[in-house]
């Protein structure tokens, strides 16, 4: 042990080890203490417990285990003092504790499943038994731990095999300071760069970055393990631009890594990656040509203040704000006469946000603490306000009201449990549901912060009855519905109702008052509730116990609930958060680059949580605009942004982009501006388990079901693949007669591509025909909107088999050789993958052009091979 | 690449080397505890599966589990027929399944408590009651993650959809649904796999190599990137689908012998077996089959004797038949099932039952269980379990158990929590007796 003192007085961290003794003396550690004549008596909570959760006893494969193990049972992870207690004092014998039954189990004096896990005589043992001798007290009033003093507070090492030793102290809340190193467990984060045992000794196993976790108590403490991959170090570290505070904060870890950054991407590859990032969309031609043309040199802050004034800005990021908070038909039954309609007016609320710039917090709250009726409203008119807003196809009146109160009458929102888990993951980003059974493993929490944190969200309720059972038969009662009717048959009537314009019962979200003493007048009960990590207060002295939430949200969490969202943006625009999974922002998951976060999430607060500034603050940064080519130092880096890392585009991304690409020239210019029919502004999430849309649902649309940012899926998968190859859908939208082939076709007046006359029934001139017939005769019965459905069904037939303006002559010997191939080629690369071809690029694709059975075709192919490349379906 | 932390504390990693020993995380003593108490079966004769959803739940009593003696208000209109198996009566209008009863084994008595289309749905889809805030995967994404299959084939194929979903195992478990059903005697195509539009395998081989010659943007970079060559490798196997036959020929039913063809009838529930049938001969592991209509609140006996029944009889005994000729059925379980049975006591208003899940029949056969049996009871009239109630927990237990996947092994959710296989459930020792 001597040693470990004199390798840590010889370490990195000099100044802390002298901090460290100025202050209250620390009591050494427990191995120099306890032996046979040792006086002292071990403490429960601070020494008993973390032993024997060092020694693994209340792992989950041991006593842990929610059977128990050998019928003894222990919390897992420890932190039930009192159920631990319990079972261990059922198992000794204060009288004669050297027979006691545990010490004998646990020295395997007594056959034990588990073997021998403390040999007699040594610390270990001598604490467990001076523990039992001094009468085994448990922790009827548990210490507060404040902190873990880890020394050293980072480790660089130079090579591998070289090790290194912690040392931590565990200071509490009355002062004492202990060392309780060989009380601590540890673990790697990443085994492939440093191993660490039992004892807290770190050894280097390869180049690159990643964190030993110290485990004590409730406290977790990750250190930060770094071993350069070149010697581009420190003051060798090459000179680069840092022009944002970003990219400061960025290459300062980089040069401690010794990874320098890649170029700067060029500006079609800029143009490309932060289109498809801020808006969803691809950039047109036109705008590809224009962009590389222009010379100004703050062109690219120029285009990223323009991208968030596009409709499809605002619609791609209302899908992000709706997988987090949940917006999922499936989960919406009985909020409104309509499922699809409640999930619409969701995704309008927030679109309508996100449009105007209100900032994130306003946002959360008009969730957190909506209210259906307002406050000087009767449920009647409530009724009555909503009967009208739902006959509003667009929403607008729905989004233009303060409240989104749909979040909490989701169906996976609806107990006390669930709601506490799904309101820190949407919020915090943090995963507190492994507490809902047990001692968190990976952060603070413990089953009681959890326990004590669900009764805030008890008295909130989705009621389908109104405020009031009075009003809301009234109200029934002036409808002219079969009284007899319960439940769907009900709904079903009053939806009837509904739609000719009557006023109908809503349901609505409401806080039920807290419980009263049965005498009048008396004072509520007390109901005590925590916030996590907060101090106890009465929740029954609010009347809405959701205000007490939203405080919270903006004053003792306020970091973590920007810092929450700042991640989950982050990722948007790489490959990854600064700390990934994104929504476990766990003490043990510490950022690849914490003061990289901490400054983007303190921006984001000064900025009063404007979304805006958040993205233009990363945009604009060198890092995020760099090339996607790989240097020899950061070829094997993708934690720490030295250079772009190629993702797979998102599911809606993906198949607005291969409808855009291959769409007509009017059509394809509208992507940005036009929101109709495309995959980003989908309400819900469009794959329900009812609905089904095939297509996002292989390429990871999220499913918004179970509370995980991993529900939305970049992975590749072969489904996806044989999409992208040999799908109808796919080949329909090359073939499409409203799309750019066809277009082209035209233009150069020839046959487009066989898509009909194959698949074109025989009887095709008659039922064409046929429908010009019944087309007269509606006409003459002059019924307007029959006329318009029979010229749909007509047009969409000629669509399907045949030419819309019965253009079928196009003469496939007109002279093809005066049409220059060359610009079709280069039209559609700009389409696909936003750039123009390379000369060897453009002579393979016009030659492919060039020698197919005819042009069209040969585009076809080529179209077809773009959108089947890697470099389309990636964002690099 | 970042280790992922799980709930009980194993990591990600660790699990894995576990898991890579075949004992699914368990204990070395636990494993042997379960294998002598018949837990675990290592010769487990299942290498595939077909799920038949009967999705609106079908009636109970009017088909598998009649009540010939219950009171005129229950009883129903039909009668029950004797069937190949002694002592075992079916409905009247179930013939030709009575002629092969000895081929599958009755569940009697199964019951839950979900009476919603979508929950019951997904607690028998899945095996799982359904919880709020955690999608179970399906049958057929389970399967195709435990039992690898040829790469030339996709591993779980739904006909023409189905609601067995990926749930927590994520989209690369995600079935190929069909989409449509095939056509007697007509060639059947399947999204993605077929030369559609006049493409012949020239054309693709033309694009395929033009496509190949333009792919070069990260060339050299690839192999240092997951996603790159995972792109790369699903480019390879899709042009190995579309090009080779193989794939193309296994959803092609039209290439079936018309005397094996016939059996099954021209109905949509009849050509999807028939295709059912082929896909699991070629390959494919796990094949779901959706055929509704069965919500019969209304008119049951005439929707059930005209429109249901028929072709589901006709073409269920063909499956099973169609399985045995060609040597499948001792290697391919079978389950049909449900969302829930209906109501025992008659809605005489509209001469309809209503949804009921406290009891219901399930239907298995193949893959080591042998026929001609009725496991379970439900009480005189058909209000409940008899005795013990089977739950599709202890189905679904019983079906993985078939394809000898443990059903108490454990996964971990990706927010790191584990989960079980199948979480409550036993396995029917009678089924494999």
């Amino acid at each position: 042990m001597q040693l470990r003192w004199l390798a840590l007085a010889l370490g990195l961290s000099l100044p802390l080890v002298f901090q460290a003794t100025s202050r209250a003396e620390t009591i050494p550690s427990i191995d120099q203490r306890f032996d046979e004549n040792c006086t002292e008596v071990p403490d429960f909570q601070r020494h008993l417990l973390p032993m024997m959760s060092k020694i693994g006893c209340n792992g989950r494969s041991c006593h842990g285990s929610f059977q128990g193990r050998g019928g003894f049972q222990l919390s897992l992870f420890g932190y039930d003092f009192n159920m631990d207690h319990k079972g261990l004092t059922e198992r000794i014998d204060t009288e004669d504790p050297l027979e006691s039954y545990a010490l004998h189990k646990a020295t395997n004096i007594e056959e034990h499943e588990g073997g021998e896990r403390i040999v007699k005589d040594s610390w270990q043992y001598h604490v467990f038994l001076k523990w039992i001798e001094s009468g085994a007290a448990g922790a009827e009033k548990p210490h507060k731990l404040t902190r873990l003093e880890v020394t050293p507070s980072e480790i660089v090492f130079k090579k591998s095999g070289q090790s290194e030793s912690v040392n931590v102290v565990a200071v509490w809340e009355d002062g004492t300071r202990e060392d309780v190193t060989p009380l601590c467990r540890f673990q790697s984060n990443d085994t492939s760069i440093a191993e660490v045992d039992e004892n807290g000794k770190i050894t280097a196993a390869s180049v690159g970055d990643s964190h030993v976790v110290v485990f004590y108590d409730n406290g977790i403490y990750a250190i930060p393990v770094i071993q350069p991959v070149s010697d581009q170090v420190g003051e060798k570290y090459p000179q680069v631009a840092t022009p944002t505070r970003v990219d400061e904060l960025v290459v300062e870890k980089l040069r401690k890594l010794g990874v320098v950054q890649s170029d700067v991407c060029t500006d079609e590859e800029f143009l490309r990656r932060v289109s498809l990032d801020i808006s969803g969309t691809l950039p047109t031609p036109e705008q590809v040509l224009a962009f590389v043309k222009d010379t100004n040199p703050d062109k690219r802050s120029a285009k990223i203040d323009e991208l968030l004034e596009t409709p499809a800005y605002s619609a791609w990021w209302a899908t992000r704000l709706n997988d987090m908070t949940g917006n999922t038909v499936n989960q919406l039954n009985n909020v409104s006469y309509d499922n699809n309609k409640v999930a619409q007016e969701w995704f309008e609320w927030v679109r309508l946000r996100v449009e105007r710039n209100v900032p994130y917090d306003k946002i959360v709250e008009g969730i957190v603490l909506a209210s259906s009726q307002k406050e000087d409203e009767t449920y009647e008119e409530y009724s009555a306000r909503m009967s009208e807003s739902f006959l509003d196809k667009s929403c607008q009146t729905f989004a233009e009201q303060d409240s989104l109160p749909y979040f909490w009458a989701r169906r996976n929102f609806q107990n006390d449990e669930d709601r506490a888990i799904g309101f820190a993951y949407t919020f915090l980003g943090i995963r507190i549901q492994c507490a809902q059974c047990h001692k968190h493993p990976f952060d603070q929490w413990t089953q009681e912060d959890f326990v004590q944190f669900q009764p805030v969200f008890n008295r909130t309720r989705y009621s389908q009855n109104g405020t009031n059972r009075e009003e809301y038969q009234k109200l029934l009662a002036s409808i002219d519905v079969d009284d007899t009717l319960r439940g769907n048959q009900l709904r079903r009537e009053l939806a009837k109702e509904l739609k000719k314009g009557k006023t109908v019962p809503f349901p609505v979200l409401v806080d039920t008052a807290p419980r009263r003493n049965n005498r009048r007048n008396a004072k509520a009960n007390e109901q005590t509730a925590r916030m996590l990590g907060g101090e106890p207060f009465n929740l029954n002295e609010f009347d809405n116990p959701r205000e007490p939430l939203m405080e919270w949200l903006r004053t003792d969490v306020q970091d973590l609930f920007a810092r929450a969202f700042v991640n989950r943006v982050w990722s948007n625009y790489f490959h990854r958060g600064i700390v990934e999974p994104t929504d476990d922002l766990s003490k043990a998951n510490p950022p690849s680059n914490a003061a990289l976060l901490d400054h983007l999430t303190q921006g984001f607060i000064a900025s009063g949580f404007d979304m805006k500034w958040l993205h233009r603050e990363i945009c604009n940064s060198r890092t995020y605009q760099l090339s996607w080519q790989p240097n020899d130092t950061n070829i094997h880096d993708e934690r720490n942004f030295g250079r772009a890392v190629p993702r797979r585009i998102h599911a809606e991304v993906a198949l607005d982009a291969i409808a855009q690409a291959t769409s007509a020239s009017d059509k394809n210019a509208s992507y940005q501006t036009q929101l109709d029919g495309r995959a980003i502004a989908i309400p819900g999430s469009a794959q329900g388990r009812g609905g089904n849309n095939y297509a996002l649902t292989i390429f990871g649309k999220s499913a918004r079901e179970n509370n995980c940012d991993c529900e939305r899926s970049t992975e590749p998968t072969l489904l996806q693949t044989l999409y992208l190859n040999n799908d109808n859908e796919l080949l329909s939208s090359i073939e499409s007669r409203r799309g750019w082939l066809d277009e082209l076709a035209r233009e150069w007046k020839v046959a487009a591509p066989s898509k009909g006359n194959a698949d074109r029934p025989k009887n095709y001139e008659e039922v064409i025909a046929r429908y010009e017939k019944y087309l007269e005769k509606v006409k003459k019965q002059g019924d307007a909107k029959k006329i318009k459905e029979v010229k749909n069904r007509l047009q969409a037939y000629r669509e399907k088999y045949g030419d819309p303006d019965g253009d079928s002559n196009a003469s496939q010997t007109a002279e093809v050789d005066a049409v220059d191939y060359e610009e079709a080629v280069q039209t559609a690369y700009l389409r696909t993958l936003s750039r123009l071809p390379s000369e060897s690029e453009l002579a393979t694709g016009t030659e492919a052009v060039r020698s197919a059975e005819t042009p069209v075709v040969g585009m076809r192919d080529l179209l077809w091979a773009l959108l089947n490349t890697k470099e389309f379906i990636v964002n690099h | 690449m970042a280790l992922h932390r799980t709930c009980d504390g194993a990591r990600r990693r660790d699990f894995l080397k576990v898991g890579a020993l075949g004992l699914s995380g368990l204990s070395l003593g636990n494993y042997l505890n379960l294998t002598q108490a018949g837990e675990i079966r290592s010769g487990a004769k299942a290498k595939s599966a077909i799920f038949i959803n009967l999705p609106g739940g079908p009636t109970h009593m009017d088909t598998f589990d009649m009540k010939p003696d219950a009171p005129s208000e229950y009883r129903g209109e039909f009668n029950p027929i004797d069937t190949n198996v002694s002592g075992i009566q079916i409905c009247e209008h179930l013939p030709n399944l009575a002629k092969v009863m000895d081929k599958f084994v009755i569940l009697r008595g199964v019951s839950h408590t979900l009476a919603a289309h979508r929950l019951g749905s997904e607690y028998i889809n899945t095996g799982n009651r359904p919880l709020p805030a955690l999608e179970f995967p399906g049958y057929g994404a389970v399967v195709s993650k435990e039992l690898p299959t040829r790469p030339e084939l996709p591993p779980f194929v739904s006909i023409p959809n189905t609601a067995q979903r990926p749930g927590y195992l994520g989209v690369q478990y995600a079935p190929l649904h069909t989409g449509a059903t095939p056509r007697a005697g007509q060639k059947f195509s399947v999204r993605g796999l077929e030369l559609r539009n006049g493409l012949t395998i020239s054309d693709v081989e033309r694009r395929t190599n033009l496509r190949r010659d333009l792919d070069q943007t990260f060339l050299q970079f690839e192999k240092n990137n997951d996603l790159l060559r995972g792109l790369d490798r699903f480019s390879q196997q899709a042009y190995d689908m579309i090009t080779s036959p193989q794939a193309r020929d296994a959803f092609d039913v039209s290439q079936e012998s018309p005397e094996f063809a016939k059996m099954f009838g021209e109905s949509p529930f009849g050509q999807s077996c028939l295709l059912a049938t082929r896909l699991i001969d070629n390959g494919v592991r796990f094949v779901s089959i959706s055929t509704g209509g069965w919500d019969t609140h209304r008119d049951n006996w005439n929707n059930l004797k005209t429109r249901l029944l028929p072709p589901f009889d006709e073409s269920l005994a063909a499956l099973f038949a169609g399985l045995e000729q060609k040597g499948l059925l001792e290697e391919t379980v079978v389950l049909v099932s449900g969302e829930f049975g209906r109501t025992p006591k008659i809605n005489n208003e509209r001469v309809g039952r209503d949804h009921y899940p406290r009891a219901m029949f399930m239907l298995m056969a193949g893959g080591g269980i042998s026929g001609g049996r009725v496991i379970g009871a439900s009480d005189e009239k058909a209000m409940g379990p008899l005795n013990e109630a089977i739950t599709p927990d202890d189905v679904a237990a019983s079906f993985y158990h078939a394809l000898g996947i443990d059903h108490q092994k454990e996964y971990h959710t990706s927010t790191g929590r584990p989960v079980m296989i199948v979480r409550d459930g036993h396995v029917l020792p009678e089924l494999f007796s």
